[in-house]
């Protein structure tokens, strides 16, 4: 991967770093969760591993910086950020529905905030990275060019 | 856990912190003593990993057992990932990357020693 703007470069590697710790925190807590104590919060703990996941997805995707793998990244990074806005308003409004049990609960009060800020900045990186309309050297790129800034 | 180990944890934590904050802000890549102090954080962080998982050995029983099995696993990976991921392209962000893996690490032992305590 020689592109001057890969998500994986620069600044990105310090954001593909948080990711990589907040994978780690996410899939290690959900693992713990759904093998232990399952049966009291299954949605809770259901959303704890979806969470793992999309932050393994965007780490992986946004380290590997190529145009497919931006695509996965836009998805799993819209994916978070959803996942952290609805499941930190439930959370804040049916504490006994949701327990403080997931990386997104109370907007991630527990991990200083941090999971509401990522995804902000992951699709922000995103899009300051985004491939020009027009790339010389690669001519399969003309055809995915417009969809990609459409996003 | 072992207070001073814990405490030692982290002091050298936020030393290594501070010092990838640093470099970063100097526009500097990491230095040789930079990694090396990283490798001594480490270090530290393995014997705090060894010493917890012997006393888990002999029947000590945090409150969360799992969930501590689990911390004193995933911080022992935290900085070599990051030094390799740091290192693999040496820029200021390097340094910023060897941060955000010694923060990591500096919370996580404040969780494990929460973890550990509050068991008792």
């Amino acid at each position: 991967m020689n592109q001057a703007r890969s998500t994986g470069s620069g600044p990105g590697r310090v954001l593909v770093m948080v990711y990589g710790v907040f994978a780690l925190a996410a899939t290690a807590r959900a693992g713990v969760q759904l093998a232990t104590r399952f049966s009291e919060a299954p949605l809770a703990y259901l959303l704890s591993a979806l969470a793992g996941i999309v932050y393994i997805v965007a780490t992986i995707t946004l380290a590997l910086g190529t145009r497919t793998s931006r695509r996965l990244a836009w998805i799993a990074i819209s994916v978070e950020l959803v996942g952290v806005l609805s499941v930190g308003t439930l959370s804040v409004l049916d504490g006994t529905a949701f327990p403080r049990a997931t990386v997104w609960s109370d907007y991630g009060i527990g991990y200083g905030f941090v999971p509401l800020v990522l995804p902000l900045i992951g699709l922000f990186w995103l899009w300051l990275t985004r491939p020009a309309v027009t790339v010389s050297d690669d001519p399969s790129s003309t055809a995915d060019s417009p969809r990609d800034r459409a996003r | 856990m072992i207070d001073g180990l814990a405490y030692a944890v982290m002091g050298l934590a936020l030393v290594a912190t501070g010092w990838g904050i640093l470099t970063a802000s100097l526009n500097k890549p990491p230095g040789r003593a930079q990694i090396g102090f990283g490798a001594v954080v480490e270090l530290v962080v393995i014997a705090q990993t060894v010493i917890a998982g012997v006393r888990i050995g002999m029947g000590d029983r945090p409150d969360e057992l799992a969930t501590t099995i689990g911390y004193l696993i995933g911080i022992v990976l935290l900085i070599p990932v990051a030094g390799l991921w740091a290192l693999s392209e040496r820029t200021r962000f390097s340094g910023t990357v060897l941060a955000v893996a010694a923060f990591s690490v500096l919370a996580m032992t404040l969780r494990l020693q929460v973890l550990w305590t509050g068991g008792a």
